[in-house]
Parts: C-alpha cells; structure tokens; sequence
C-alpha cells in the first residue's frame, strides 16, 4: 500500500515537474510572441507614417530620382519586416501550441494525482438550504431577465433610421428659392451675374477703409471668384503643386478652414498661361457641400466643416490656354463641362458627378474642341436645361440625364464668355464677332428655325454678358461698354469707359457693376442711355468678378478677399 | 489570458489583410487571379455524416454499456480533431439550427444534406441515449472539455440564471436565421478560429475567453449559451436511456457530491421548513399570473426593437447607410453604400426593401420577445415547485454523458471487478 502511494507521488512529481517546464516554455514563447507584436505595434506605423510622407513629398516632387529610391528602398524593409515578423509568429505559435498541450496534459495528470477522494460527512436534511438555493435561483433568473431587458434597451436607444421621414429630412441638395438668395456658383445663380438684392453698397473705399467690414488675406492666388452660401464664403487658391479649397466666416472675415485637393502624377507636367493660373475655375455649392475643380482635373467635394468627402481626378485635360470653365449644380448632381483638344479625338464630354458619393451619374461625349465657357442651368418653361458653349455649338442638354435637347451651330473661335438666359432668349458671345440670341424652345437641330437674332458688331473676348431682360450689357476687355435691346439685337450704346476688364459686369437693381483690373469698381445707370453713377477704388489688383448678398459685395483682389457693405 | 493573447496574434489568417499590401509603383506587378475554393463534395457530405452517426453509436455504446470515461475521452478527442481541425468546425448541429430554419421560412432555400443529418441525428440519438452527442463527438463542447484541469463548482442558483442567455441566443438564431438575416451562430461561433488557425479578432477573443474560463469552469458555452444544448436538454427529459450513476441501486454514500464539474449531480430532496408549502403555493399563484404579462411584455420589447434588430439584415444596413448619406447626416461613402450605387437600383427600391424587412422584424422581434418572457416566467414556475428524489442521480437535462461520475460510485468499482473477475475465470 505504502509502495503504491510512493509511486504515485512519484510519478506526480513527474508530472508536476513536466508542467512546469511546459509553463516556462509557455512563458518564453508568450513572451517572444508579445514582443514581437509589440516590435510590429510600435515599429509598424512609425514606419508608414514616414513612407506615407515621403510619398507625399514624391507627390510634389515627382522626378526626384533619390527620393523615390529612398520610398523604394524603406517600403522594402517594411514589406520584409512584416514577412519575417508573420513568419516568427507563424513559428513561434506552434511552439506555443506544443508547450500549452504539455501544460495543460501534465497539470491535469499532476491534480489528479494528487486529487483527496472524496470523504463526505454524515448525511443531513438539507431541506431549508435547497428552499434558499430555490430561492436564489428565482432571483438569478430575474436578474438574467434584467440584464436582458438592459441590452434591448441599449440596443434601442441606439435609434433608428426612419425612411418614412426622407422626404421631411428634404432632399440632399438646398431648393430652387433658397438656391436664389445666394450666389452658389460663378456669377451667382444660373450664371446671370444678377444680384438678388439691390441694398448693396455705391460707395467704399480700401485705402481709407470706407466700407470695407473686413478684408482676409487669401493663402494661395486664383483667378475664380467668391462663392457664398449664408455665413460661409468659399474661394480656391493653387500653384503648380498645391491646390486649396478656402472657407471664410462672412461675419468676421476669419478663414476657417482649407482643404487639399490631391491630384496624380501626370499633371505634375502641366503647364497653364499665367492669364489663366492654376485656379481659374470657381467653386459651387448645392447648399450641402462645396464643390471645386482644377486645371489638372481633379475635383473634390467638401463638407461645409471642411472635411474632403470625395476626389476625383477626370484625367488631366488638354486646354490650349489651360482648364477654366467653372462647375455648376443641379439637385445633387455637380455638373462639368469637359470640352478638350481639337474635338476630334472624343476627349470632349460634359460630366455629371452624383454630389454625395462623387461617382459619374451621367456623361454625354460630344466632338468639340475645348472651351473655356461655363454651363449655366435654366428653367425654360418651367424645365432645366443645361446650356454649354463650345465651337461651334449651343449645346442644350437635360441635366437630370444628360440627355441632348436641342443645338444650334451659331458660333466660332476660342469661346471664353459664358451664356445668359434673359427675356426668354439664350444669349452667348463669339469673342471679337458677335452676339447671338436662340430661342430655347426647340428640340434637335435648331440652328435654322430659332436663332433669334445676331448682334455683329463685335463682342468680349473674356467678359460674359449680362441683362435685365429687356437690355444685354457687353463689356469688352479694352474699355468698352456695349448696351443691346434683348428683343432685337438692335445696339442701343456703345461707350467708351477707359480700363482693363477680366471681371465680368454685375447688375444690381437698375445699376451695373462693373469692375476693372486695378480694382475700381464702376457703376452705371442701367437703361437705354449711358450715365455713370460713381466710382469705388479698393486699391487692389481684380480679377474675379465679384459676389452679391444681402447688403454686401465679396471681392477677390490679388491677395485679399474683401467684404464691403455698411455696418451695422 | 496573456498566452492566448500571443496566440491569437500569432494566427496568420487574422494579419492576412496586411499581408501582401499592393504595390506601391507602376513597376509592371500584375496582380494573380482570384480564384474560389471549389464547393465541397457531395461524397465529403455523406462521409461526414457517416462519421457521425458511427460516432454517435460509438458513443452510445461506450457511455451506457461500457461506461467508460476513458474510452470516452479518446472517443472525444478523435471527434475534436476530426470535427474540428480537419473539417474546420462546419458542419456542426448547432448551426444547424438556422440551416432548417431558414428551410422552413425560405422556400428558395435548399437545405444541404449534411446540414439536415447533423442537425435530426444527434436529436434522435439524444431520445434514446441522453446528451451523448454533447459528451462524446460536438467538437465545441470537446475543446472545452480538453482544457478543463481544475474544476470550480458554478453555484447551481447562478447555473439557473446564467442559463437563460442560452434561450435568449436560440432566439435570437431562429429569428435572424427566418428573416435571411446572418447565421450568427456561425458568425459567432466561438472556437471555429481555433480550429481553423485563424479568423475575426472580436471572435477569436470570445473563444480564448471562454476557454479561459473553462480552465475552471466545465464547459461554459456549452451551459451558458449552446443553443442547440437548449433544444437537447429538454430532449433528454423524454430520453429513454440515459447515463445514471450508480449502475445499480444507489446508497447514498455521497461519494459522486462533487464527482461532476458541470453540477449535473442532484442530490436527494429534504423536507422544506414549516409554513414554506404555504409560501410556495402564494408564489406558485404569483407567477402563474406574471407568466402571461412577461410574455406580453417581452413581446412588446421585440416588437418596439424591429428597426435595430433589422439592421442585422444586410439590405437594412445598406438601404440606412445609403439613406444617411444621402440626407447628409453622414459623410462619405462606404464599400457597401459604392456597391449598392454600381447596382444601378434605386434608392427607392431599396428603402421598400428594408421597409418591407422591418416589417417582418416587426413579428419576429414580438415573438423573439415573448419566447423569452416566457422562458423566463417557465422558469420561475418550475423553481417554485418542488422536486421528490430519493437518490443522487444524474439531471437528465444537464448531464452531458461524459462519464465522469461513473467512478465515483462504489457500486460502479463492484461492477468492474466482477467483469474483471469473469473475464479472469473465462481466461
């Protein structure tokens, strides 16, 4: 008996002892393995960080043949490191798997061994304790009951998502009416330069300060001009390797966020004229979000917080004077007039993004050589229609679908100004030629059924036109002003008004805004006699035509964005 | 805890999303082919569920005639490797649970042979054998056994409560299963990332969990949550044979108290204190009565819960991450709302869709809701009545036929020593 015990504890002994070196291996390998997690956890994204920098830097510095040696040779070691680190631990665990077997083997067998049989004393009735432990029990499931009841309420109060109140919520894109007391796109709302408010401003001055409620510096040079959306402006800025989205605080003038827009490799090699610069286009707005595009041909849509929702990259586009046609919106779609090269390679298409995910919705291909015009979206008997200008059309499209709906062939040459709609005719310049109104009202090939009429006495080369309806004002690039009666074509004036235009002419009520490159905005007296009202210097370089709200005009100088208005 | 830290970030499958990241140059890398593994044989079906019911007879045998624990062990073991590391953990009777459901419910839906087996012959065996399938082939419940060292007794009032998540995951299962939901049985199954080396980190950490505790604990999924564990135990009440302790006529000599790690032994009944048959009677009266209002009111609960519940439905989370991006109340897009969209559906379509699927949640989420008020309240009845056992027996409900008790009992030693001495006389 006594021979049977000792040889039990020997070999409990035995197993006690395998268990422990199975623990000590268990110990080293959990050990190398957390190491080498650690190792990863630490090394890993301190590495990438730099990887992901230096790309950032190849990105701007595409031909640096060092630099990219250098990403070549630090992705290598990552990708090395990460396969030597995967193959320890492929190793390592099955080490770990043997010692847990040896642990769990020898300790089962150890306590088992060394297990005091069981030596129950004498029997009692254990009525009352089984009424408590009955008891517990009930208490037990009451309280898995309430745990349970815990997570269902956890879950509901997680909300939920109601598709019945989608159209409550309102669609993700601001309404016509609201869209018209802003200025969401170049040249306000359906690109007629026509502000919705006649409380603006006659007189201020930037040296003395007259009126001005706040002048902003803008980081990065663009030729675009302010778009406004309520208490926010927005404004793009670029040189050959960056590209900006601005957002300005309308009540303070405090630039409150910039976003970058990446781009690929191959615009690295663009080269735009310095007329035109690398921001030329100007930004839009559904009211939702803030879209931009640049000569490079990546577009981006931010957030109103500044948060870049998605980018795009259309290719980069051949455009002789570079990229400069503006982007336009209709519901949620960002609209894209994408006219390159000669037109006959079917490079040319007008693009519709979906604004919310940033995928193509609808792209209609045309062979038409670039333009420089920017679409405008009007309703015509109540339907819009997306109006495009490239040589030698008027291009009239369904913006919901893309669908073509009628073309006229009534223009020529490098087509910079933008159409109008006004007194029911659709009105665009062929620069140095003339102007021409259609009727917008047919369908198909409309070039010899509804072309109004053609003004043939010249036209702007950049500058598009504006109207009241009853009257087109054309401002040509050298000095001057011309005045045409909408229903005819009949030129009413033609003036002479001194200075350099790239601004295109604004109207404000019965006033037009007209404002030249040193900065001095003129205003006239709209109607069929020429009469000048003022003149206010803001004693900075202008390019951009200004933006209109509600008591106040936003120019872009050279190098700062101004707010002018009376205070309060 | 730490070395299944270790281990699980060992598993290479779960590093291998950061495995071949894409080239980062035009260096003229073509990316292989994807392929599919091909679709598992209908031969492999037939072997498997031939290995199952072999097993189970097997089981059978050594668990009611044999009675031994060993053979039992190996028996287990063999099932664990086989079952597990070499079919992967797939196909097992407990997620095939929401494979026949899903055939009741979808009438596009073609169950797979195997799934039908393991599901109907572990439950036939279980009506004439007891829980043999739980104790001797289910790899779930082996991997656990495996690692049992050091037994802790689980109060048998927390057994009663704890018990409860069990039903409310058979549930929630069925319901997900029959609205075409997600089979988050497998979805969850918690030591199939073992068997396979490798799998979801959220997962393979409940498994290691779980493990953990059953280092001390016996077999706490298979106790706590098993849903197909539900659905046996109340079969091996009507079982017509089962294991029992003694295999003969028990002494009360209370050796076998402490002999089972699953508190599955149960110990003669006492005589309750004066006055408590009255107690018992008013309570009895009191849940009778709170019976009907738990099952309305977690059917109530279910009901008031169809939006979240539905969003396990990949068409509701879809048609709600499309429909937040599309008001703007989130920003981006995600791979699922960019799928959706390259559909070419409407949104339309898909809010229908999901409306339509709430709709079903809407009675599913009731029933789920209510089945378990009533499992709760069914609970409190049979907790409030009182029991008659003369004996120490084995409960037929939780008892999973592991055979551990067998020696335990003086009479069981009796029983081998006259085999042996037969077998010596024979000899």
């Amino acid at each position: 008996m006594i021979q049977e015990s000792e040889r039990i504890q020997v070999w409990r002994r035995a197993a006690r002892s395998t268990a422990i070196v199975g623990g000590v291996f268990t110990g080293i390998f959990v050990a190398l393995l957390i190491a080498n997690l650690i190792g990863s956890a630490i090394l890993g994204p301190s590495r990438e960080n730099k990887l992901a920098a230096m790309k950032l830097q190849v990105q701007k510095d595409p031909t640096n043949q060092t630099l990219l040696s250098e990403v070549r040779q630090l992705d290598l070691k990552i990708r090395r490191d990460r396969i030597w680190r995967l193959d320890f631990a492929h190793k390592a665990a099955h080490m770990l798997l043997a010692s847990v077997v040896v642990l769990l083997v020898a300790g089962k067998i150890a306590y088992d061994l060394g297990k005091v049989p069981p030596r129950p004393g004498h029997a009692t009735d254990r009525g009352e304790i089984q009424v408590k432990e009955a008891k517990r029990a009930r208490w037990a499931v009451a309280g898995g009951l309430a745990i349970l009841a815990a997570g269902m309420t956890l879950v509901g109060i997680s909300g939920s998502v109601e598709f019945a109140q989608a159209e409550e919520a309102g669609p993700p894109f601001a309404s016509m009416e609201e869209r018209l007391m802003q200025w969401p796109r170049f040249r306000g709302p359906g690109g007629a330069g026509v502000s919705a408010y006649t409380n603006i401003p006659t007189s201020w001055n930037g040296k003395t300060g007259e009126n001005i409620l706040w002048k902003s510096p803008v980081p990065m040079s663009g030729r675009n001009s302010p778009v406004v959306w309520k208490d926010r402006i927005f404004l793009t800025g670029a040189d050959p390797n960056v590209r900006q989205v601005y957002c300005y605080d309308a009540k303070s003038g405090q630039l409150l966020w910039k976003g970058d827009v990446p781009t690929v490799s191959a615009a690295a090699k663009l080269e735009i004229m310095e007329d035109t610069g690398y921001a030329a286009c100007t930004a839009a707005t559904d009211g939702r979000r803030i879209y931009a595009i640049f000569p490079t041909g990546d577009v981006a849509a931010f957030d109103f917080n500044g948060r870049r929702l998605w980018h795009k990259n259309l290719g980069v586009p051949d455009s002789s004077y570079g990229y400069a046609s503006s982007l336009e919106t209709y519901e949620k779609l960002v609209l894209v007039q994408y006219d390159q090269g000669d037109g006959t390679e079917g490079k040319s298409k007008v693009i519709a993004l979906d604004g919310v995910t940033g995928q193509v919705a609808w792209e209609a291909k045309r062979t038409l050589p670039n333009s420089w015009a920017t679409p405008v979206v009007v309703q015509v008997e109540g339907k819009p229609q997306l109006i495009t200008l490239a040589d030698p059309n008027m291009v009239a499209y369904n913006p919901a679908t893309g669908e073509e709906i009628w073309r006229a062939e009534c223009l020529g040459g490098d087509l910079a100004p933008s159409p109008i709609y006004a007194g029911g005719l659709v009105m665009a310049i062929q620069p140095y030629s003339q102007l021409v109104a259609v009727k917008p009202t047919g369908q198909g090939d409309v070039t010899k059924t509804h072309v109004a009429w053609k003004m043939e006495e010249g036209g702007p080369d950049i500058c598009s036109p504006v109207s009241d309806g009853t009257y087109v004002y054309l401002l040509e690039s050298a000095d001057l002003l011309i005045c045409c009666r909408v229903e005819t074509g009949e030129k009413i004036y033609e003036q002479e008004i001194k200075g350099d235009f790239r601004a295109s002419p604004s109207l404000v009520g019965d006033k037009l805004y007209v404002l030249d490159m040193k900065g001095m905005m003129r205003i006239f007296q709209a109607g069929l006699e020429f009469k000048e009202l003022g003149k206010c210097e803001l004693g900075e370089e202008c390019f951009a035509s200004p933006a209109f709200a509600d008591g106040r005009i936003y120019i872009r100088g050279a190098a700062n964005l101004y707010c002018i208005g009376q205070a309060q | 805890m730490t070395f299944l830290i270790a281990f699980l970030g060992s598993c290479p499958v779960t590093q291998g999303e950061i495995r071949f990241p894409p080239p980062e140059f035009e260096s003229g890398y073509t990316f292989p082919q994807t392929t599919s593994p091909a679709p598992q044989s209908v031969l492999q079906e037939y072997i498997d569920a031939a290995v199952l019911v072999v097993g189970l007879l097997l089981a059978s045998h050594l668990i009611l005639k044999r009675r031994s624990r060993r053979a039992i062990f190996v028996l287990m073991i063999g099932a664990l490797l086989y079952f597990g590391f070499v079919r992967d953990g797939c196909i097992c009777p407990i997620g095939a649970i929401q494979n026949v459901t899903l055939t009741a419910f979808d009438r596009g839906y073609a169950i797979p042979i195997a799934a039908a087996v393991f599901f109907v012959v572990p439950l036939i065996f279980t009506l004439f054998s007891g829980r043999v399938f739980c104790g001797a082939i289910c790899p779930l419940g082996a991997i656990q056994d495996a690692v049992l060292i050091r037994p802790v007794a689980v109060p048998g009032w927390l057994e009663s409560g704890l018990r409860l998540f069990a039903y409310a995951y058979l549930g929630a299962a069925v319901l997900f299963a029959a609205t075409g939901s997600a089979f988050i049985i497998c979805r969850y199954d918690p030591f199939v990332g073992f068997f396979r080396l490798g799998g979801n980190w959220n997962v393979l950490i409940l498994g290691a969990s779980l493990l953990l505790i059953g280092l001390f604990v016996g077999r706490p999924y298979c106790r706590f949550l098993c849903p197909y564990g539900v659905i046996l135990r109340h079969l091996s009440r009507l079982s017509k044979r089962r294991v029992t302790i003694t295999p003969s006529e028990c002494i009360r000599c209370r050796l076998c108290e402490d002999a089972c790690p699953f508190g599955a032994i149960r110990e003669p009944t006492g005589n309750w204190p004066e006055g408590e048959y009255r107690i018992a009677k008013r309570r009895l009266a009191l849940f009778l009565v709170l019976l009907p209002i738990l099952v309305a009111g977690g059917g109530w609960g279910g009901y008031a819960l169809k939006s979240q519940l539905a969003r396990v439905h990949p068409r509701v989370r879809t048609a709600e991450r499309v429909y937040l991006e599309e008001v703007g109340q989130v920003q981006g897009t995600t791979n699922v709302s960019d799928a959706f969209r390259a559909t070419g559906q409407t949104t339309e379509v898909l809010y229908a869709d999901a409306t339509r699927i709430r709709g079903r949640f809407a009675l599913g989420g009731a029933l789920l809701g209510g089945f378990i008020g009533l499992v709760a309240g069914g609970k409190l009845l049979v907790l409030s009545i009182r029991r008659r056992r003369t004996e120490y027996e084995a409960d037929p409900a939780g008892c999973f036929a592991c055979g551990r008790c067998y020696k335990s009992c003086p009479k069981e030693h009796e029983r081998l020593k006259r085999i042996r001495e037969t077998a010596a006389g024979r000899a």
